[in-house]
């Protein structure tokens, strides 16, 4: 009844055309009272991929991730999975495994009757499913936990169960509900690394939900960011990153800066300064503009030759200095822009009294580095 | 730090409640083992005697078991509407949930004279009076708010995601139900339960209403003897009463403690 857990990457060696393993067509959910929780999310996901659906919460990423488990039926528009449209399937009928954002473990049963509960209610044959429970169970690494009772685990061991229960049936579409959100960083850090491989060892399509961008770029092949039940943008990491479409995937990957003033043919035009940009989307010389530029991007300098290489290179004050360990923060103001504090990373930590506050420098940037969009007003 | 005086004071209290509650029952266990023929305390030398007494008496005996009987229709009939009240209130988002609460909790708030009257009337004009069954209905209805709560109180601590969970699983409805929900709430439907059971071996008030000379249970019989001659048998006849108390306290503690999922969370 299953595919075979390894589909996606025979299908990468045979040299197949990717194969779309799940299809959301102008998907809408109206829980009434004004706004849309999701607003006619479209999009296609590859046999084998790593999706990521980065949002804020209240976005409708989760909204949209229990319609595609079935929990929730959209009010209007098409799930499909390989294939087949699943709008009239109730959940249990799904080839879907989960991993709740609280686990959502059984609490009377131990590890390894949680990992089996699939393999009983999806009538496989009972002779297969202790030695299935097993390879699960070694999968994520807990071999020797399987008498255990979930609260005799750890959270990460807890966590591990609840990826094995959702993967032991073989399903053709793995969900996660943000099931990380709960652990300490450096637990969360390791469960990402932990999912991947996973994911890459069975090669199963995997949509992950998030709040965390970091675990967004980490983890996917793809990452769709969602805000107020839109879809933003959908594209692989690298490019969400470089390239944003809009001013909100902009601002919520990175630590990026905004400035806002009228286009011109090659920036931006703000407090009487003219900053180079690159335009990001259609815009016309002279309409309201919003510039964005990341931290990292940003260069600072009291020294002008420095920056000789730079497409900008604007004198300011340096607000404040901010240790962050392996890096520093300024927060600086242009001169002619004091309202606008400008967040620069500049990566070396023991230069901490290179520039004090108050004190002047130069700010530069190149011109590709700041992407210019059209103001919403 | 606490003071030698707190720590007297502390104590104090402490045995003063210790010694309040537990007195009576000492008393009638102690009065229970008398070698005498009055009912007295401390008793008159000891001997088991009344306790045969009273294994051998046909009224005692009869009424027992009729409130053995009384007990078990009362948990037959309060176990799965309980539970699935409980459950109900809890777990799904009801259209008038509030009202239905304060419906399902009235009996709390009549008080049981008036309950047990309205009743009498009620199963008379259904000529069902005569019989044990309508005692153990009667009791199941006036003491089914226990269950409820306690199946609630269960069923609000178990994650809301639970039955997806198990739908996720490949887990229908009534498979759902079966393998994750009720396991999820049975400590609250064995607490509720046995809960149910003690209040319905003990109850005097709407028994004494509805009972006659034929299906009298324990507590009215207790209290028909008290009124003709108080002889040491009814103080052997409560100790039993305690001891049965004790024992569905212990078999609480070993079916609802020792299931250590309790305290997951």
């Amino acid at each position: 009844m299953n595919q075979s857990p390894s589909a996606g990457t025979m299908q990468a060696m045979r040299g197949e055309p990717p194969k779309v393993a799940v299809r959301v067509r102008d998907v809408t959910m109206d829980f009434g009272g004004g706004a849309l929780a999701v607003d006619r999310a479209s999009f296609d996901l590859e046999t084998g991929r790593f999706l990521t659906i980065l949002g804020p919460s209240g976005s409708g990423k989760t909204t949209l991730l229990r319609m595609i488990a079935g929990f929730q039926k959209p009010t209007s528009g098409a799930i499909t999975i390989n294939g087949r449209a699943v709008d009239a399937t109730p959940p249990h009928r799904r080839s879907v495994g989960m991993v709740f954002q609280r686990l959502a473990l059984f609490p009377h049963m131990t590890a390894a009757e949680n990992v089996a509960f699939p393999l009983k209610m999806r009538r496989f044959n009972p002779k297969t499913i202790p030695g299935r429970v097993r390879e699960f169970l070694d999968l994520v690494k807990l071999g020797d936990y399987g008498d255990r009772r979930i609260n005799e685990l750890s959270g990460g061991q807890q966590q591990r169960v609840a990826i094995a229960r959702a993967l032991v049936f073989e399903p053709e579409l793995l969900l996660l509900d943000e099931p990380l959100a709960a652990l300490d960083r450096k637990l969360r850090e390791e469960m990402q690394l932990e999912f991947r491989r996973i994911q890459h060892e069975l090669g199963v399509t995997t949509i992950n939900v998030t709040h965390d961008q970091r675990e967004a770029l980490v983890v996917s092949d793809d990452i769709i960011v969602m805000d107020g039940g839109k879809i933003q943008q959908h594209a692989q990491p690298v490019d969400l990153y470089r390239r944003p479409d809009n001013p909100f995937v902009a601002g919520f990957l990175g630590v990026s800066t905004f400035v806002d003033g009228e286009a011109t043919s090659d920036g931006l035009r703000a407090g009487g300064l003219t900053l180079r940009g690159t335009h990001a989307t259609d815009i016309s010389e002279g309409a309201p503009a919003r510039g964005a530029i990341r931290a990292e991007q940003i260069r600072i300098d009291a020294d002008p030759q420095a920056l000789a290489g730079c497409d900008t290179a604007v004198p300011g004050k340096i607000h404040d200095v901010i240790f962050e360990g392996e890096r520093l923060l300024y927060v600086a103001a242009l001169d002619g822009l004091p309202g606008v504090e400008f967040r620069i990373y500049h990566h070396d930590p023991d230069a901490f009294d290179l520039y004090d506050i108050g004190a002047p420098v130069m700010i530069g940037w190149n011109a590709r580095d700041m992407k210019i969009f059209k103001s919403v007003a | 730090m606490i003071s030698p005086t707190q720590r007297i004071l502390f104590w104090s209290i402490v045995w003063f409640c210790i010694v309040i509650l537990s007195v009576p029952t000492l008393i009638v266990v102690g009065a229970s083992v008398t070698a005498g023929n009055i009912i007295s305390f401390p008793p008159d030398g000891f001997s088991l005697k009344w306790y045969g007494e009273i294994a051998l008496a046909r009224d005692l005996r009869q009424a027992f078991g009729r409130s053995i009987i009384v007990s078990l229709i009362c948990l037959a009939v309060s176990v799965p509407v309980g539970t699935l009240a409980g459950l109900a209130l809890t777990r799904y988002r009801l259209r008038f949930a509030n009202a239905l609460q304060v419906y399902l909790l009235l009996p709390f708030t009549i008080p049981l004279i008036g309950s047990g009257i309205g009743m009498m009337l009620v199963f008379g004009s259904w000529r069902i009076l005569g019989s044990v069954w309508p005692v153990g209905v009667a009791l199941a209805v006036i003491n089914i708010p226990f269950i409820i709560w306690s199946v609630s109180s269960s069923a609000a601590s178990l994650d809301g995601d639970l039955e997806l969970a198990a739908a996720n699983c490949g887990a229908g409805r009534v498979e759902t139900f079966f393998h994750v929900t009720l396991p999820g709430v049975m400590p609250g439907v064995i607490t509720g339960g046995l809960l149910m059971f003690v209040l319905a071996m003990t109850e005097f008030l709407v028994s004494l209403l509805l009972t006659d000379a034929r299906t009298v249970t324990l507590p009215v019989q207790i209290y028909n003897n008290i009124r003709s001659i108080i002889t040491p048998d009814l103080a052997a006849v409560s100790s039993v009463f305690v001891v049965i108390a004790l024992l569905a306290v212990w078999l609480l503690d070993r079916l609802v403690g020792l299931e250590i999922f309790l305290k997951s969370k």
